[in-house]
């Protein structure tokens, strides 16, 4: 089986002739070209303007620093992750209103669906910031931004799922019934397991959306990465490097999420792939 | 399958006068049919003449507008507990193999048994084993069902109904999704169920299959039974003009 790239590409072009293969490799070299001086140009830019002085960059030889930097990244992975785990619930919950036989439990899943996905995230942390203190409840710092970032998902994650259980082919159910199995039994062991599957990527993309929301988390000044990064600015006045080192980690995460991703959805697509027969 | 014996002649299946409409379009008109125990039924007729749709009504795959359906004598429950207790006593096998796409095949022929009849893992495994045995897959018990051929997939198909002890299967054009050279492996264990005394409803369009293994033949057409009788009868002496015209139709190819 070739892999889904390859598949991609081939759906969008046929396949290359001599002058197409000349053609591309002498765009390739132009464009590779324009990058490399585009590059260049940035980082002497940098240079000129004193961006690269060792004075602006000392602070990484200090292993305070990275300890500092280290606190902030757990402080983001573990509010991704409690974010994560409550959109994912309460995603669920929605989804489960919304396939509901019952017109109320529709309407009121429809509902929080669209006022989730359609307030933003800022809004709700300012909610839980602002307003909620106010009503008498003491959150912590932590609840204060996870709690935002994982409403703020949620109805997108409700509507992920319910796309999956749809495509759930209905043979599927059919089989499960004509063995006697109950409404419960059947969505849980075999309609929702194979929806789940489906969406896997698309839950990992919102997943890395709510670590980026998470970055929110200095307006509650919770130590996560960002606000981390915002202190070791204010103490070493280093904007540029300190936002690029941070930048750099945020993308690795990313990175590394996007690529399990794919790696599930290749799995997949090998699974799935003879079904057709 | 002798203490069923003191049950005399009741139908293990019997269909009085059901009617179905897909909204304007008179699917099954006013259909009578009765499967007693150790009978193998066929239903044989041209695509869009219902025979599908009847076999699903069996076990509520469809709903009916009017009539009844009994199994066993008792009434089809409409819905809940009663509905599924009577899904689980009646086997069903589909064109398409429906196997469930997250699990391995042993896991589909187990999970009727452990979720449905809450028997054991340990014993729904072994007896799950011995039927893939029967139907000859052992080998691939733990491959999930997109790396099986189609003929193997129906097989296991067929071994999941079988772990749930079924009074009888229900076959809705079980090798019309098939490559040719796998249709023979499907129909072998057809016919094995068949002579051990399974009572099956069969719908398909292999006819040698019919004229071999079923007890009696119906023909449908437009809806209704046009014509049902012996296998020998029915393919040598049609009585009808319709199934004559069908009959002649799947020769000339």
């Amino acid at each position: 089986m070739r892999d889904a790239r390859t598949n991609i590409r081939d759906a969008l072009y046929e396949a290359p002739g001599p002058r197409t293969r000349r053609l591309t490799a002498v765009g390739t070299a132009l464009t590779l070209a324009a990058l490399v001086v585009l590059i260049a140009l940035v980082i002497r830019r940098f240079y000129e303007a004193g961006q690269l002085d060792s004075k602006y960059w000392a602070l990484f030889a200090k292993y305070t620093t990275w300890r500092y930097i280290g606190k902030g990244l757990v402080g983001t992975v573990e509010a991704a992750l409690m974010a994560g785990t409550l959109t994912f619930a309460l995603g669920f919950t929605y989804m489960l209103l919304r396939i509901s036989r019952l017109k109320a439990a529709r309407a009121v899943g429809t509902a929080l669906v669209e006022f989730t996905r359609g307030v933003p995230t800022l809004l709700f942390i300012y909610f839980f910031f602002l307003v909620v203190p106010q009503l008498g409840i003491k959150l912590s710092a932590f609840l204060k931004i996870t709690l935002p970032v994982a409403i703020s998902a949620s109805g997108v994650v409700a509507e992920v799922l319910r796309s999956g259980v749809n495509a759930v082919p209905n043979g599927q159910r059919e089989a499960a019934y004509s063995l006697g199995m109950r409404e419960r039994s059947v969505f849980l062991k075999v309609v929702f397991p194979q929806a789940f599957r489906i969406v896997i990527p698309a839950m990992i993309s919102e997943l890395v959306i709510v670590l980026k929301d998470t970055t929110f988390a200095y307006v509650v000044s919770f130590p996560d990465l960002m606000q981390n990064a915002k202190v070791l600015i204010s103490n070493y006045d280093s904007l540029l490097a300190v936002y690029l080192v941070v930048a750099v980690i945020y993308i690795l995460i990313n990175y590394l999420l996007n690529k399990a991703s794919d790696f599930m959805a290749r799995r997949r697509n090998q699974v799935k792939g003879a079904a057709a027969v | 399958m002798s203490a069923y014996a003191a049950e005399g002649q009741v139908p293990v299946i019997e269909l009085r006068h059901v009617d179905k409409h897909f909204g304007d379009l008179h699917v099954l008109k006013d259909i009578c049919l009765s499967v007693q125990r150790g009978e193998v039924v066929v239903i044989i007729g041209p695509s869009g003449s219902g025979k599908s749709t009847l076999c699903r009504t069996i076990n509520r795959m469809e709903t009916i507008d009017a009539g009844e359906i009994l199994i066993d004598g008792v009434p089809l429950p409409e819905e809940g507990k009663d509905l599924a207790k009577l899904r689980a006593q009646i086997g069903m096998v589909f064109q398409s193999f429906n196997l469930f796409a997250h699990m391995n095949i042993l896991e589909n022929v187990t999970l009727g048994p452990t979720d449905v009849l809450k028997r054991p893992r340990k014993e729904a495994r072994e007896e799950a084993m011995q039927l893939l045995k029967r139907v000859g897959v052992e080998s691939q018990a733990h491959k999930v069902p997109a790396q099986l051929s189609g003929g193997q997939q129906q097989r296991v198909a067929i071994a999941r109904s079988l772990a749930m002890h079924p009074k009888a299967i229900l076959f809705d054009e079980p090798t019309s999704a098939l490559d040719p050279e796998m249709i023979g492996e499907v129909l072998e264990v057809m016919t094995e169920l068949a002579q051990e005394g399974m009572t099956m409803l069969v719908v398909t369009h292999e006819m040698n299959f019919a004229r071999r293994v079923a007890d009696r033949v119906i023909f449908m057409d437009d809806g209704s039974i046009v014509e049902e009788g012996t296998p020998e009868a029915f393919f040598e002496n049609p009585q009808t003009e319709r199934a004559r015209n069908f009959l002649n139709s799947i020769k000339n190819h």
